[in-house]
């Protein structure tokens, strides 16, 4: 499997470490009211979709960048990818 | 105080040199590194007449090179100069960015052929999955060698840099030695 690394095109796959789903950028206030139900949900509940979806792929044997990447997890399609740190300033 | 004798990453005192056919491998001890990265919200400097090069990239200037390792980070070379201070110099050229000595961490390993291009391609397709036919003169990336992490760069169309961990120095060499002597073999 290749993913296509927003800068340095094509990479093997198995340089890469996943992590999970992408919603994961947005980790709640622990500082607000209602913190514990968020960290709750943000640890323990998620989507699992058979189909789109995007998760958070590292690059350890390469430049170390986080990306997004959207992939069907049906047919393992990966339909794109971007830098994580572009997808969290802009906000999802 | 103890009289310490210094020795080579591959616990010689001579750097290592074996030649397979028309690769020639070579451990240059001399080879100093330190990384640079910038800080948040700052540009990238020109070092030492350097244009710091682009993702993928390596250029050369006079003494010394750089290579990019991430976004906002390169590593900065100068042949012959590790028994010197080389990342104070490089602190003292880009004064607001961040610079981290790195000699002593790796090994490097020149790989030079005699036979143009076409010898180091075919090292290359053996040991990384990297597009060999791509990665010509200019090139630097960071890739899994046999499980370690590496980087590799492309001097010239008959020249390889392997950069290694200084403490995995004997499993690179003897990964690098295989694949060339088989790749020597007649047949």
């Amino acid at each position: 499997m290749l993913i296509p690394h927003p800068l340095l095109g094509p990479r093997d796959a198995q340089e890469f470490t996943y992590l999970g789903d992408a919603s994961l950028i947005d980790r709640p206030d622990g500082m607000a009211d209602g913190a514990e139900a968020a960290f709750c949900d943000y640890v323990y509940l998620r989507d699992n979709p058979a189909g789109v979806h995007r998760e958070l792929w590292f690059h350890e044997f390469g430049d170390r960048s986080w990306l997004v990447v959207t992939r069907n997890t049906v047919t393992h399609e990966i339909l794109g990818a971007e830098l994580a740190a572009d997808v969290a300033r802009r906000g999802r | 105080m103890t009289d310490l004798t210094p020795i080579t990453a591959l616990g010689a005192d001579l750097p290592r040199c074996a030649r397979f056919g028309p690769l020639t491998l070579t451990e240059t001890p001399g080879l100093a590194l330190a990384s640079l990265a910038l800080r948040r919200g700052t540009a990238a400097p020109a070092l030492f007449g350097l244009t710091l090069p682009s993702p993928g990239g390596w250029v050369a200037g006079a003494g010394v090179a750089a290579f990019w390792t991430g976004p906002g980070q390169w590593m900065i070379e100068a042949e012959g100069r590790a028994e010197h201070d080389f990342a104070a110099e490089v602190k003292r050229a880009a004064p607001g960015c961040s610079v981290t000595e790195q000699t002593d961490g790796w090994v490097a390993i020149e790989i030079a052929s005699s036979a143009g291009a076409d010898p180091l391609i075919r090292l290359m397709e053996k040991l990384v999955n990297v597009d060999a036919a791509t990665f010509g003169p200019g090139r630097a990336t960071r890739t899994a060698l046999e499980h370690m992490g590496v980087f590799l760069i492309r001097r010239a169309e008959d020249r390889l840099a392997v950069l290694g961990m200084r403490s995995a120095a004997g499993s690179l060499w003897h990964a690098l030695e295989t694949a060339a002597s088989r790749l020597a073999r007649p047949g």
